[in-house]
């Protein structure tokens, strides 16, 4: 309960915050709209040669766009914005302050900051969805509608995670910003579907950088192509490496707090 | 006897850093290979503190103040050593605990920059679970004492650095800590700013009872507010008691001013001329000699006026840590 009304009271503050500079709101919108933009000519010039891509037809790649789009905001909108500000808050200490705090730590560091702006990319890939749901003029069913949240819910919190990870290496090596760097150009495999990809890259972008749960399952919920074992895997390993995130980010502030030392 | 709010027992804080020598060679050597060194920052300190205490904490840079103020407030692991803060363990950080303390740094700062404070000190209010009439009149309460009406609607970034720290200091105080952890709070403000922070601490100290250990490297702000200091020097302590009493274990001279008609005498043999101005002179006695002086000089001299003095704070305190490196 008082989670939730912490959320709302960051949301809130991120919101004024961001507000003071408008200009952001107009960048942001040219490019989302430039990379919807190209994301779709891409598709258009595909399927002029082709049917099908891998066993994805046109409308159902449409919706994977807008699953990519969808995830894409979900990151900018609130993870990468909070692990970059802990990044920094590790470097300048001011993560002195969070931690004299009583509440969760993790918390905190990964609400503390909203691009609100990226909104924008959740919404036109939401209407991406929508518009290649029409097109496929397939009715959605109420297990596929279930699915596809639960996948997507799984893929945000596999990806929160991995971040998490990632920036808690700030507490070992001050410098990590490249790798979340490595990431963003990762995510934009997730583009195009998982099986497109040659068997090591699949591995990878499956199990190391884990952007095909991020993008692809919940696609393949929607489109009904989705087996059991997939579901439970994108289910165990969002657990899993929940556990781990949380796991490295104490053991970082151990180190932080020279616990170890 | 009441149980102490903040207590201490041979505190200790190693830190392993690495050693590197300068140049491109050593450079890529420690890519590989990394010597580490021990560094004590705090070496064995014990001290107690009674609640509603205001104590000033004093050290040259780098004596170890800073790192013990962070593990009283729960950010560092000790090395060695007791220590607790209102019976809890501070670096358990338990939620209790951290309820009831408050860390305010004089060189960093939590509030959000482009928005009006006010807005910051509800992330506070949330944080820390305060009902709104409290919330509500602790900030009536330190708007009134640090005059913040005009200043919170403002962004932070367009306060000036003295409006900040106000702000800063109240949105630290917002869940009314009973611990007050408060590093170099007047630090780069200017003369009025300190007095008026100053007045605030001693203000706030009386109402809430709050214990508040404090380190400046103004000595007009720890003479004014402490009775009782505490200096380390390389983490050890070296002197804990009442202020006037450091003056008068470490310095060994008086100063006496005095004031005479004749502007051109000669006072060297009554002690060393520090200054003179219109017949104003300052003079440095060794302390055993203080009263056989001024007697002289009275018996002396066309004495218009005379005044025995302490050394100023600041250079007690210099002579201190000369004394101890030498």
């Amino acid at each position: 309960m008082n989670t939730l009304r912490l959320i709302y009271v960051f949301f809130r503050v991120s919101v004024l915050n961001e507000t003071a500079y408008r200009v952001n709101f107009f960048v942001q919108l040219f490019q989302s709209i430039l990379e919807l933009g190209t994301a779709l000519a891409g598709l258009a010039v595909i399927f002029s040669y082709t049917q099908s891509l891998g066993g994805w037809r046109p409308n159902e790649m449409l919706a994977l766009v807008g699953v990519y789009f969808l995830v894409g905001g979900i990151i900018s909108l609130v993870i990468q914005p909070g692990m970059a500000a802990l990044i920094d808050s590790v470097r300048d200490g001011t993560l002195d302050f969070t931690l004299t705090k009583p509440e969760d730590a993790q918390l905190l560091v990964s609400i503390q900051r909203v691009a609100i702006w990226s909104l924008l990319d959740l919404l036109m890939g939401t209407g991406v969805l929508i518009t290649a749901l029409v097109l496929l003029g397939k009715s959605v069913g109420l297990g596929e509608a279930v699915q596809f949240i639960g996948m997507l819910l799984a893929g945000a919190v596999i990806v929160y995670s991995f971040w998490l990870i990632l920036a808690s290496l700030s507490f070992w090596f001050v410098r990590v910003e490249n790798l979340l760097e490595i990431f963003q150009s990762m995510y934009q495999a997730g583009r195009w579907p998982i099986s497109l990809y040659p068997g090591w890259l699949r591995f990878a972008l499956t199990f190391i950088v884990p952007v095909a749960f991020a993008t692809t399952v919940p696609a393949e919920a929607l489109t009904g192509r989705l087996g059991g074992p997939t579901l439970l895997e994108a289910i165990g390993l969002a657990i899993l490496l929940f556990a781990i995130a949380r796991v490295i980010w104490r053991l970082g502030l151990r180190r932080y707090s020279g616990a170890s030392a | 006897m009441t149980e102490p709010a903040i207590h201490l027992h041979e505190l200790c804080k190693t830190y392993r850093v690495p050693e590197r020598e300068s140049g491109m060679g050593a450079a890529l050597k420690s890519l590989f290979h990394r010597r580490m060194q021990d560094i004590k920052a705090v070496d064995r300190l014990t001290f107690d503190l009674s609640p509603g205490e205001i104590v000033g904490f004093l050290g040259p840079n780098g004596a170890g103040k800073t790192t013990t103020l962070k593990m009283l407030s729960g950010l560092l692991h000790p090395t060695g050593g007791e220590g607790t803060v209102l019976g809890s363990i501070p670096w358990k950080r338990e939620r209790p605990f951290l309820r009831q303390i408050t860390l305010v740094m004089g060189q960093r700062n939590q509030l959000v920059w482009d928005i009006p404070a006010a807005d910051s000190f509800e992330l506070n209010r949330v944080i820390y679970r305060l009902s709104s009439t409290d919330f509500r009149h602790t900030l009536n309460e330190l708007t009134e004492l640090l005059d913040l009406g005009p200043l919170l609607k403002k962004p932070v970034r367009n306060l000036s650095l003295g409006e900040r720290m106000k702000c800063e200091i109240a949105a630290a105080l917002l869940h009314r800590p009973q611990v007050v952890f408060l590093d170099e709070p007047t630090i780069g403000l200017d003369v009025t700013m300190q007095r008026r922070i100053r007045a605030f601490i001693a203000e706030y100290n009386r109402r809430s009872g709050a214990t508040v250990l404090l380190t400046s490297h103004y000595m007009a702000d720890v003479a004014a507010l402490c009775k009782r200091v505490i200096v380390i020097h390389h983490g050890r302590l070296l002197f804990d008691g009442d202020l006037s009493a450091l003056v008068q274990q470490f310095t060994a001279h008086k100063t006496i001013v005095v004031q005479l008609e004749d502007c051109h005498a000669d006072l060297h043999t009554y002690g060393e001329v520090i200054n003179c101005e219109d017949g104003r002179f300052t003079l440095r006695v060794p302390k055993a000699q203080t009263a056989h002086v001024t007697e002289r000089l009275l018996a002396d001299l066309p004495v218009i006026d005379l005044l025995v003095e302490d050394p100023p704070i600041e250079e007690v305190i210099d002579q201190v840590f000369t004394q101890e490196a030498a």
